[in-house]
């Protein structure tokens, strides 16, 4: 994980490599002149000079302008390369790592022109776990890959379910179109995913799901279109692959079906019945996960 | 006689080797804003379509000024490192135009898009009137150096007979 040594000050590096298993480690929040904060093994902790702590006077305390110089780090000291994404929260660095970013919105016409004065950032890392979904497959998929949505509350590891699944079904001979919206799920670098995703994948990055669902569609012939955190707006490009006859798997975040239900624009998702099965993983640490049918949801 | 001859030929081409040192220093200083305005190009055509990161502009960069190979290094290194602002070298620039080219290492990658590619169209006006200013001094007094400088080493020859 060099890319994440890179962007953090050195003395958290060191206390990170020395006494904190990478694996484990999902989150660094960092906040100006604020304890840093790190989520490992599914607790907050705070990050000190002997590794992890509850005490935050033992934590290291963020600089003054830390999370611009993490944010000017991440982006190569280019911050024209990001502006784009910066705007909607987050950056996006190579190997999957992504950076929630909260500062002083600019607004131009109504709408976000620029992020200044950064306040904290939020470094998430990816996980791959080989084969977190080959119970989901097994259950899910038979002669044909059925529409999946994959539900679960943030930080479960929706994410992670979703690349090894489309590892699994790349793998087994599927032509997989993956709409990685935020660079997450292949983690493309250079041109090609830091990520496994399977042998059959093609990697659509950085585009939102309209761009990639009409162009995937119409250019590269997807068995299954497969893309993260879906709203009730994207519906519409959901239903003309399905209508073209291509499956799509996609995860949402809520808590479970019923939770669905109560939310009205995720109940609309259900309503549509474009999906037949839903797969629900539970929080951690458990994070099983259950698969419904479309009859079962409703 | 044919010391004497030797002498003042030692001379006159000792003088003439000074003005070529002249004429050169002018000349790297053409070639050194001539590349930097070639850059300044690069990056704002990199800005228009791809978008990659100044340091990766950077390093694919080729030059033949020496200074400027050095400044890009420096950046290079800056921007690996966690420091917090670039040291570039001043070499043979003069004070006034070392503090435009610092303002613009410094600079590199700190804007949006659009506001970078501004700051670009800036300096790349500012570098352009030092690249002309300095092709005018080295047309103008490169030749005459080398001339002054072969009469002068002349002059010291005959004066030393």
């Amino acid at each position: 994980m060099e890319e994440l040594y890179k962007l953090i000050p050195d003395d958290y590096a060191r206390v990170i490599s020395r006494r904190l298993a990478l694996d484990k480690l999902c989150e660094i929040r960092v906040r100006n002149g604020k304890p840093v904060r790190v989520c490992y093994d599914g607790g907050y902790f705070y990050l000190g000079e002997n590794g992890l702590t509850k005490i935050a006077d033992e934590a290291f305390t963020a600089g003054r302008s830390e999370a611009e110089s993490i944010i000017m780090r991440a982006c190569d000291r280019s911050l024209y390369t990001v502006t784009d994404t910066l705007k909607l929260g987050y950056i996006s660095v190579a190997s999957g790592v992504r950076i929630g970013v909260c500062g002083t919105s600019v607004m131009s016409n109504g709408q976000v022109s620029a992020v200044k004065d950064f306040t904290a950032v939020n470094i998430r890392l990816p996980h791959e776990v080989k084969n977190c979904a080959a119970s989901l497959f097994c259950k899910t998929v038979s002669d044909s890959v059925p529409n999946i949505l994959v539900i679960s509350p943030p930080g479960a590891g929706k994410t992670t379910v979703l690349r090894d699944l489309c590892r699994i079904i790349s793998d087994r001979g599927y032509n997989v179109l993956l709409c990685d919206e935020k660079y997450e799920l292949a983690a493309v670098h250079d041109g090609a995913p830091t990520l496994d995703v399977g042998s059959c994948t093609d990697v659509i990055s950085g585009s939102d799901k309209k761009h990639a669902f009409k162009v995937g569609i119409s250019s590269m012939r997807p068995d299954v279109i497969m893309t993260d955190e879906l709203f009730f707006e994207d519906m519409p490009f959901v239903e003309r692959a399905a209508h073209c006859g291509i499956s799509v798997i996609a995860t949402v975040h809520a808590k479970d079906v019923a939770d669905m239900r109560q939310k009205p624009e995720l109940r609309a998702i259900l309503d549509n019945h474009i999906f037949t099965r839903y797969a629900v993983i539970s929080p951690p640490p458990y994070r099983d996960i259950a698969v419904y049918s479309d009859a079962e949801a409703i | 006689m044919s010391v004497k001859l030797l002498i003042v030929f030692v001379c006159a081409a000792v003088g003439t080797c000074c003005g070529f040192f002249i004429m050169r220093n002018y000349r790297r200083s053409c070639e050194y804003y001539k590349d930097l305005c070639d850059l300044v190009g690069e990056l704002r055509r990199n800005i228009s379509y791809r978008r990659d990161s100044a340091a990766t502009v950077l390093s694919r960069f080729k030059t033949d000024s020496s200074l400027l190979n050095r400044n890009i290094g420096e950046y290079l290194t800056f921007a690996r490192s966690k420091s917090d602002a670039p040291d570039i070298s001043k070499g043979f620039l003069p004070a006034d135009a070392f503090g435009d080219i610092n303002a613009f290492f410094t600079s590199l990658g700190k804007n949006d898009g659009n506001s970078q590619l501004d700051e670009l169209e800036m300096y790349d006006k500012k570098f352009t009137m030092l690249c002309e200013k300095a092709t005018v001094k080295s047309s103008k007094y490169g030749t005459l150096a080398v001339k002054l400088g072969f009469l002068f080493g002349l002059a010291v020859g005959v004066l030393f007979l």
